[in-house]
């Protein structure tokens, strides 16, 4: 379960490995918020290979989210499974983020 | 001092010839030690001494000066003799030897004496040690007494027990002797001037000579020359650790200290450091069963918040449980009864545990408890919920996913708000289900008032069925997740049978599916007739 940053021309990408749950979020978070505080402010969290998200989990993305737009930033959300995809739309958490099928979508789309 | 003058008697018998021993202690001029003949010119007159050894003239007659070899400074003084034959040289000869001998035996003795003596105050040193670790825990009230002891042995006025504060990195100091009431400062374990701070880094002992410290800091624990050990631990597992420093200084002889001390303080400071563990394992261990015993409380209390279903009969029939993850949780409900038929029904997960999840669900408790006593609207309920909330969901991050419905059973109404509650149903005794789906994302998340929905109630005939994601997401041993759907199965089975007999069925489905493993959330579930 881990976390991996790159950059894809001015977006800043994280790959999320396993699960997004209570015991890692704080590593997500602060791993983005470095890079906010480097002036990044285009984000890309792609989860082709989460299993799982907690309500923690959840949490960090609402609140990463609102820090990135108070900088003048964007999130965009990628490659959700089907499950993740019911958990969105079940809590409406799919009306807080743009979220885009694959990688690629979500790149075009800043 | 020596044991020679009987020898020095016998040597004269035979020989006519007198003798005499001198021997001098350090700064001080020679002294008569022994002399053979009482009266004779060797006890009154006082030989040159800064010479070479060999003939002089005493107001008697010739002597002999001979210097003899041997850690003490001492010198065999022979003649004048009755006899000019055999000259004084063989007289010499034949005497040194054996004073020599007997001088360096008796300075074996003495030497023995001094180590016996030094060995006997060291092993009571250690015994009166033992006995003061033995009898407290409190690591404050030994090491008081552990270094005065310590201090009293070696002769050291000023002496202090630095002990590592892992948290601000610096070595804090535990007790001090002649400091003369100066506030001790702690020290930094990267202070390069430190000699405490670099014996705890390099985690060998230091002797260092001289006058006062160059650093400020160090003064108060140091004056001339100094003895600074770590105290060492090593853990079961092995390697050695570093716990913190022993200091002494000020030296009342002012004498160095010496490779024995190091290694007597240094079997002192292993002890020390084992009681630092030992007062340490102890403290945390009484904090954790502090901790156990709030928790129990916490959750005892948290239970007691649960409303009793029994509280909206007759208008409506309940079974409603919450089983925490830890012994406090953020999942809770309540139960409402708004008159003229009317009962209102929520859940609520909050998100994350422990106490903080804890003390917002406690929170949310008692302040819907008001405000669904002032709006009969659900989304009016969960907006109030959310004011009443917003500071503290905002400090820490938290969030609450929360269903609440109004049932009005004459009316044939359930009007209901739903902020990101992903698992609220109504099922009927036909079989079938309708998901009453979240209107808005948890409270807590956007700051727009919830909206409110109605649809049809019909009366004895639907079951409200509302459960966390605790239940859903329920692992088994290879963690694998139970999931909505045998939930679903297992109410539809059952749902022409009582509340409390489809709950207990849920429950038994949950169970069986787990079989023991860890729980990772709270579980709630809630079913409602009216």
């Amino acid at each position: 379960m881990s976390f991996s940053i790159r950059k894809q021309a001015d977006v800043v990408v994280v790959d999320v490995e396993g699960q997004l749950i209570v015991g890692n979020r704080q590593e997500l978070k602060q791993k983005v918020l470095d890079e906010l505080e480097k002036g990044e402010r285009k984000f890309l969290i792609d989860f082709s290979q989460t299993g799982y998200i907690d309500s923690s989990g959840l949490g960090v993305l609402v609140s990463l989210s609102k820090k990135i737009r108070e900088q003048g930033g964007e999130l965009r959300l990628a490659n959700l499974n089907d499950d993740l995809k019911t958990l969105f739309e079940l809590t409406k958490l799919d009306t807080l983020f743009q979220i885009a099928d694959t990688r690629e979508r979500a790149l075009e789309s800043f | 001092m020596t044991d020679l003058v009987e020898v020095l008697r016998a040597f004269t018998s035979a020989t006519g010839c007198d003798a005499a021993l001198w021997t001098r202690e350090s700064a001080a001029p020679p002294m008569l030690d022994s002399v053979s003949r009482d009266g004779s010119v060797l006890s009154t007159w006082t030989p040159p001494f800064d010479g070479p050894s060999g003939r002089l003239d005493s107001p008697a007659g010739p002597v002999i000066v001979q210097a003899i070899p041997g850690p003490r400074r001492a010198w065999l003084v022979v003649g004048p003799c009755t006899r000019p034959d055999p000259p004084l040289e063989v007289f010499v000869k034949f005497l040194l030897p054996v004073v020599t001998h007997s001088l360096q035996a008796s300075l074996e003795v003495e030497h023995a004496a001094t180590e016996l003596a030094e060995r006997y105050e060291e092993i009571n040193l250690l015994y009166t040690i033992s006995e003061i670790l033995g009898r407290t825990v409190s690591l404050e009230a030994a090491a008081g007494l552990i270094l005065k002891e310590i201090s009293e042995t070696v002769g050291a006025r000023r002496a202090s027990i630095l002990v590592h504060d892992p948290e601000r990195d610096v070595l804090q100091p535990v007790t001090s002797l002649g400091v003369g009431g100066v506030t001790v400062p702690a020290i930094p374990i990267g202070d390069e001037c430190s000699v405490s701070a670099q014996v705890f880094r390099e985690r060998r002992a230091i002797i260092v000579e001289g006058a006062a410290s160059p650093c400020p800091q160090e003064q108060p624990y140091r004056r001339g020359t100094m003895l600074s050990v770590p105290i060492m631990w090593t853990p079961p597992a092995g390697g050695m650790q570093p716990l913190g420093v022993v200091n002494l200084s000020d030296r009342a002889t002012k004498q160095p200290f010496t490779a024995g001390d190091q290694k007597l303080i240094t079997a002192i400071a292993t002890q020390i450091g084992s009681a630092i563990q030992n007062a340490r394992l102890v403290r945390e261990s009484l904090t954790q069963q502090r901790l156990v015993h709030e928790m129990e409380l916490a959750h005892d209390l948290q239970m007691r918040l649960l409303p009793r279903a029994e509280i909206v009969a007759p208008d409506a029939i309940v079974a409603a449980r919450v089983v925490p993850a830890e012994s406090v949780g953020g999942d809770f409900y309540n139960l409402f009864r708004l008159g003229a038929g009317r009962t209102g029904v929520m859940i609520a997960d909050v998100s994350s545990h422990g106490y903080r999840a804890a003390l917002i669900m406690a929170l949310a408790m008692s302040a819907t408890a008001i405000h669904a006593q002032t709006s009969n609207d659900p989304g009016e309920v969960l907006n109030a919920l959310l004011a009443s909330l917003t500071e503290e969901l905002e400090s820490t991050e938290m969030f609450i996913s929360a269903f609440y419905g109004v049932i009005d059973r004459e009316k044939g109404t359930l009007r209901y708000a739903n902020t990101g509650h992903p698992h609220a149903y109504i099922i009927t005794n036909e079989g079938t289900m309708r998901r009453l789906a979240a209107l808005d994302p948890p409270l807590g998340m956007v700051d727009e008032p919830p909206a409110a929905r109605t649809v049809r109630w019909t009366r004895t005939n639907d079951l409200l069925v509302l459960f966390t994601d605790g239940v859903s997401d329920a692992r088994d041993h290879q963690d694998v997740r139970l999931g909505e759907q045998r939930i679903i199965d297992v109410i539809l089975a059952h749902r022409k049978e009582p509340p409390t007999a489809i709950l207990d069925q849920v429950i038994a489905t949950v169970d069986a599916h787990t079989a023991g493993a860890v729980r990772r959330d709270d579980l709630t579930i809630v079913l409602v007739r009216s």
